[in-house]
């Protein structure tokens, strides 16, 4: 072991511990132990150990896109969602998650309108700026997503929805990761009981942990 | 019996087979068990054990390859129908049946979606946990309208066994006193959200006769000595029920009858057993025990009984009745009647509406509740001028919008990450459960030449929504809008849609109970008129669908035809 894995498995054994005591209180011992088999609680205990892959700027090729490709697209992602206090898309690897759900759960169909979007993108800024996106201003990139984002400028409504689908890739994976559902947003895997009603003001994240499942 | 729950073969001659281990499989089971009865309870799927095997259970989005969704090549592969459901995610995709194992039929021009749980508990599994009483109009809606036989049973007959049942599952809801929804033994209700109780208040004071009330569901709110007993704790509110739940937060099979039925040491399993059929001894007019195919080698088996339970699921059971024929039964088992196979339902979900709530921003709900609101069906009453037959209830629930929403609005950055961070606007819908009339000519049966893997002749379903259904999706859609409105919502919006039937996943109908011998399958304690030993307790024995939610209905009455069975036996009649 590791001392890293050491750390994680002792955070892991007292979280149980915790947990577990938590739970006798509510259930008594014997059936708080008998629960122990159950996926339930050993799941509940490492959930939060499993890091995101983060960011690394060795890039290679994907399923999907090309090397080039994933470039842009992880441009795209730190600008739509971009690291504030907490990190953002491209820090977690939403291109990367994008291009392997693309491949797994999507059609081809879908597949090729999300590369004919990258390709109009780039020729939209060669057309205007005679450089690749990634290379222009930051200014000039928002500017111009911000044109596809709402269909106007350059752009036409079958484009505009395009990227809506990609703003859709880029929220489903960046909100499903560990950062966008427990770090930016708030998740609890086991609530315990149902609260119809708490105090909230908008400085405090919203749930990360709904709306995923039914 | 032996100190193992599962077997393989054996010579033994069991008191009692019953076939299944879903929801009525697991009630017939605990009953004889308790009882004192050798039972086998034969299941075609694998084992499923609780707990152990709940390998989706309370993984993080991030923890899972595709993030909650399923990778297409094996939605291709093995589940195009099945991924139809809308609790098919990766958490729960071993739960389904492989479609490719599970083929089937439809007639020219109809559709019928068919879900399969072939395990152990089989869709205990993955049920939606919705619990309702049948009342009294209920039991009186086809003797009123002529479509569909007279239920040979009313409220006085079953409401001490919705008791047993209730007891037992653990069923939490609200005492309500409503005309046609008898209240149960409940554990207490979940809570409401304030946007929730703010509508009930309004439509108590609009719509007298509309009342909005919280949800029955089969979860342990506040879990009694019995549920400790079967090793079941408090509902964690994770609401992540169809991937299993090792806390017991709802009833399963495997939560609460098989702990019970396993603890009296009367009860043996025979998993991967697909029954091919019944054998019959036509000189006794008996059944002697059924045969059933190996899952996995496809080798033949027998197993003995004194009686069987036929709790395989509505299409499940007829199709081993039509299976199995003999000289008397050309046509199928306990079928001299001829509607073995008829009158096959489900319920219509193709109305809904949705609409904004204004205020409540400073406030948001905790944890995921396993159930939402309903507005139980207000046209019991049978009524000429309605345009139509039967009448539907109306599902919704409150729920403060999140990135799931958000989402699609225009924006980028820094500005757009912290609106989809923030709470949205609280949000309403309703969605309809409308009753499915009856009809001779919405059947299933055995198809002339295709067989499965097993052998055994493939279901053809010739089924179809009629006028009746449309136009009470139609008035349900209208309804629904203007109640909305009614009570303050902002762009309220309605919907009609034209799913075919299935996919409600309350097929009920096909081995129906009636008086009349000639016109029914079954008697009113759901022992068949043509052979005494042959029971079928789950959906098959309905006479209408009722607008409720089938399964307590079904515990119900399985529990109640053991009880029965046991006293004919006891008695030398059977």
């Amino acid at each position: 072991m590791t001392n890293k894995q050491k750390q994680i498995s002792a955070i892991a054994s007292e979280s149980r511990r915790n947990f577990v005591r938590g739970l006798s209180s509510i259930v008594g011992t014997t059936i708080a132990n008998t629960l122990l088999s159950g996926n339930s609680l050993s799941v509940a205990m490492t959930y939060s150990l499993t890091s995101p892959s983060i960011e690394s700027e060795s890039l290679s090729a994907g399923k999907v896109f090309s090397l080039e490709q994933l470039k842009l697209l992880k441009n795209i992602c730190a600008i739509v969602i971009p690291k504030t206090n907490t990190l953002g898309a491209a820090e977690v690897n939403t291109h990367g998650f994008i291009d392997n759900q693309l491949f797994h759960c999507y059609e081809p169909f879908t597949q090729e309108k999300m590369k004919r979007l990258l390709t109009l993108i780039d020729n939209v800024t060669q057309e205007k700026f005679s450089s690749l996106f990634t290379d222009i201003k930051k200014n000039q990139q928002f500017q111009l997503l911000t044109e596809l984002d709402t269909g106007k400028g350059n752009f036409e409504a079958s484009q505009q929805a395009d990227f809506k689908v990609l703003k859709q890739l880029i929220c489903f994976g960046y909100y499903t990761s560990e950062v966008g559902a427990s770090k930016e947003l708030r998740y609890l895997a086991v609530p315990g009981v149902y609260q119809g009603s708490i105090p909230y003001n908008d400085s405090e994240p919203n749930w990360g942990s709904k709306g995923l499942h039914y | 019996m032996s100190e193992n729950l599962y077997i393989e073969s054996t010579k033994e001659v069991y008191d009692a087979i019953v076939i299944g281990s879903g929801i009525s499989g697991g009630w017939a089971a605990k009953e004889f068990c308790e009882r004192g009865l050798k039972t086998l309870m034969i299941e075609r799927g694998r084992v499923v054990e609780h707990k152990k095997d709940y390998i989706g259970e309370n993984k993080a989005p991030w923890q899972q390859p595709y993030r909650t969704k399923v990778n297409n090549l094996l939605v291709k592969e093995q589940h195009q129908i099945q991924q139809q459901c809308y609790a098919f995610t990766d958490a729960t995709k071993h739960f389904f049946g492989n479609d490719k194992d599970l083929p089937y039929t439809t007639t020219k021009e109809t559709n019928f979606t068919w879900i399969r749980a072939n395990q152990l508990g089989g869709k205990s599994l993955l049920w939606h946990r919705q619990s309702y009483r049948l009342g009294e109009y209920d039991f009186n809606a086809n003797k009123n309208d002529g479509y569909g036989n007279d239920w040979p049973i009313r409220t006085r007959d079953i409401d001490k066994w919705y008791s047993h049942v209730e007891k037992h599952a653990g069923i939490s809801g609200s005492l309500d006193n409503l005309e046609n929804l008898p209240d149960g033994e409940f554990l207490p209700p979940f809570e409401m959200n304030s946007p929730e109780k703010a509508l009930q208040a309004k439509f108590a004071k609009l719509y007298p006769d509309r009342p909005l009330i919280i949800g029955r569901t089969a979860h342990l709110t506040k879990p009694t000595q019995l549920h400790f007993s079967q090793g079941r704790v408090q509902c964690q509110a994770r609401n992540e029920c169809q991937a299993g739940c090792s806390f017991g937060g709802y009833f399963s099979t495997q939560s609460s009858t098989l702990p019970a039925a396993a603890a009296t040491n009367n009860l043996h399993i025979a998993p991967n057993s697909v029954v091919h059929s019944l054998i019959y001894d036509e000189r006794t007019n008996r059944l002697k025990g059924v045969r059933v195919i190996d899952n996995d080698d496809l080798s033949p088996r027998e197993y003995f009984a004194k009686v069987v339970f036929l709790c395989a699921s509505t299409i499940g059971s007829t199709q081993i009745l039509m299976n199995s024929t003999s000289k008397k039964f050309p046509r199928g088992l306990a079928n001299s009647s001829g509607v073995l196979g008829h009158y096959l339902m489900d319920h219509n979900y193709n109305a809904a509406a949705s609409g904004d709530i204004e205020g409540f921003e400073d406030e948001v709900d905790r944890g995921r509740r396993p159930t939402g609101l309903i507005i139980p069906n207000f046209y019991f009453k049978p009524d000429a001028k309605r345009g139509f037959l039967r009448g539907y209830a109306l599902a919704g629930q409150a729920y403060r919008e999140g990135w799931q929403s958000l989402q699609h609005q225009d924006g980028l950055g820094v500005e757009y990450k912290n609106k989809l961070k923030q709470a949205g606007k609280w949000r309403f819908g309703l969605f309809a459960q409308g009753e499915m009339l009856p009809r001779f000519e919405n059947q299933m049966r055995l198809h002339p030449s295709l067989t499965d893997k097993w052998g055994i002749p493939q279901i053809e379903f010739d089924c179809r929504f009629s006028d009746n259904e449309t136009n009470m999706m139609i008035d349900a859609a209208e309804q629904a809008e203007k109640m909305l409105k009614a009570v303050g919502l902002k762009n309220v919006s309605s919907r009609v849609m034209s799913n075919p039937p299935g996919l409600a996943i309350h097929e009920l109908g096909t081995a129906r109970m009636g008086r009349d011998p000639k016109t029914s399958i079954l008697n009113a304690f759901n022992q068949s008129h043509d052979i005494p030993n042959l029971f079928v307790t789950d959906g098959a024995s309905f006479c209408s669908s009722a607008v409720q939610n089938p399964s307590l209905t079904i515990m119900a009455l399985t529990a109640r035809a053991v009880n029965f069975c046991i006293k004919e036996m006891n008695a030398k009649r059977i």
